[in-house]
């Protein structure tokens, strides 16, 4: 995806990233963020939520990759969520993107940022600074 | 004519819009809006002057606030000085009582948002608490609503007799227009808008 392909109002193709409680294993021990809230349905509800959660850098992690999924090579400058509720590990998740700005003079792009859960309830808002190709 | 109420700028400490961004969505995405109110949390912006964007785009931009209660947060539409001093704005549990109050008698109208949510919204409120007096009209659709949020908003508002509007509670630019407020008569100021949040002149839509 080049910079001048974009438009105003371009929808990112959707994923639907993994997060399975195998997914989350195999992240939360290469983060060194081992903890059984991520991990252990049980304990995540002993402690008040729902069941074990993904870690909110996972989904930072997966909305990024959305964006390079767009457009392979872009470089992200600013990636910057804010969490209104928890994503349920071994449930479903969609991660959605649109391009609300332009500036034609570093061929950067402003992309909202949205992450629903299996409830089609939104988990992440966020925007994105982007930079693409010429 | 079709207002959004309820949006929220990166003045707001959980919103990520530009205001700009937020024109240039609408006009790009040719949305039914003819202007939206910015009611950021917590707060009253009486320094912004957005008449240069009104102008390029051809929208009505006002200013109101969101602010908080121990019946759940509320909008306030026709801030002014005298109510500014009359509460706390910045406090997240204000009595809903105090905030009903002063805005009457200061001319502007205070409005519960998504009454329908569960443990922060009007209704579940008064399910612990209680009814109070002194509301006439909430937030039956929201943007940011859960499924069956809405529908309960809008079947206990019915219940208790109180009127009902829109708003997209925006706070990505993409979310602008979901829901919002359609009325009778043209509206070019904020004192317009109370006046016809007042007499009632007005229903809630849904775009989602």
């Amino acid at each position: 995806m080049r910079f001048s392909e974009v438009e105003l109002g371009d929808d990112l193709p959707e994923t639907h990233p993994d997060i399975s409680m195998d997914k989350v294993r195999l992240f939360v021990k290469a983060a060194y963020m081992d903890f059984p809230r991520f991990t252990d349905h049980e304990f995540a509800k002993s402690e008040g939520l729902p069941g074990a959660i993904v870690p909110g850098v996972m989904s930072q992690g997966f909305l990024a990759a959305m964006i390079h999924q767009w457009a392979p090579g872009a470089k992200i400058h600013k990636l910057d969520t804010v969490f209104r509720t928890t994503m349920v590990v071994d449930t479903s998740a969609t991660c959605r993107g649109a391009v609300t700005d332009l500036d034609e003079d570093h061929h950067r792009v402003e992309v909202d940022l949205t992450m629903l859960n299996h409830e089609g309830v939104t988990s992440v808002i966020g925007t994105a600074t982007v930079e693409l190709a010429d | 004519m079709i207002l959004d109420l309820h949006t929220h700028s990166v003045r707001s400490d959980d919103g990520r819009a530009k205001v700009d961004n937020y024109c240039q969505w609408i006009r790009k995405k040719e949305l039914p809006l003819d202007g939206f109110v910015l009611t950021e949390h917590r707060q009253y912006d009486d320094t912004s002057d957005y008449r240069d964007l009104e102008d390029q785009y051809g929208l009505l931009i006002l200013k109101a606030s969101e602010v908080e209660t121990d019946y759940g947060h509320v909008l306030v539409f026709g801030v002014n000085e005298d109510l500014t001093r009359s509460f706390n704005f910045t406090r997240v549990d204000n009595h809903i009582g105090d905030v009903l109050t002063a805005a009457r008698r200061c001319g502007a109208v205070a409005a519960p948002c998504h009454p329908g949510r569960p443990n922060v919204g009007l209704f579940a409120h008064y399910e612990r608490k209680g009814p109070i007096d002194g509301v006439d009209l909430v937030e039956i659709y929201n943007g940011g609503s859960r499924p069956g949020e809405d529908e309960m908003s809008e079947a206990e508002a019915d219940r208790f007799g109180y009127r009902g509007f829109g708003g997209s509670d925006s706070h990505i630019v993409s979310r602008i227009g979901y829901a919002a407020t359609e009325f009778d008569d043209p509206i070019r100021s904020i004192e317009d808008l109370v006046s016809a949040l007042q007499a009632g002149r007005c229903r809630a839509r849904t775009f989602r």
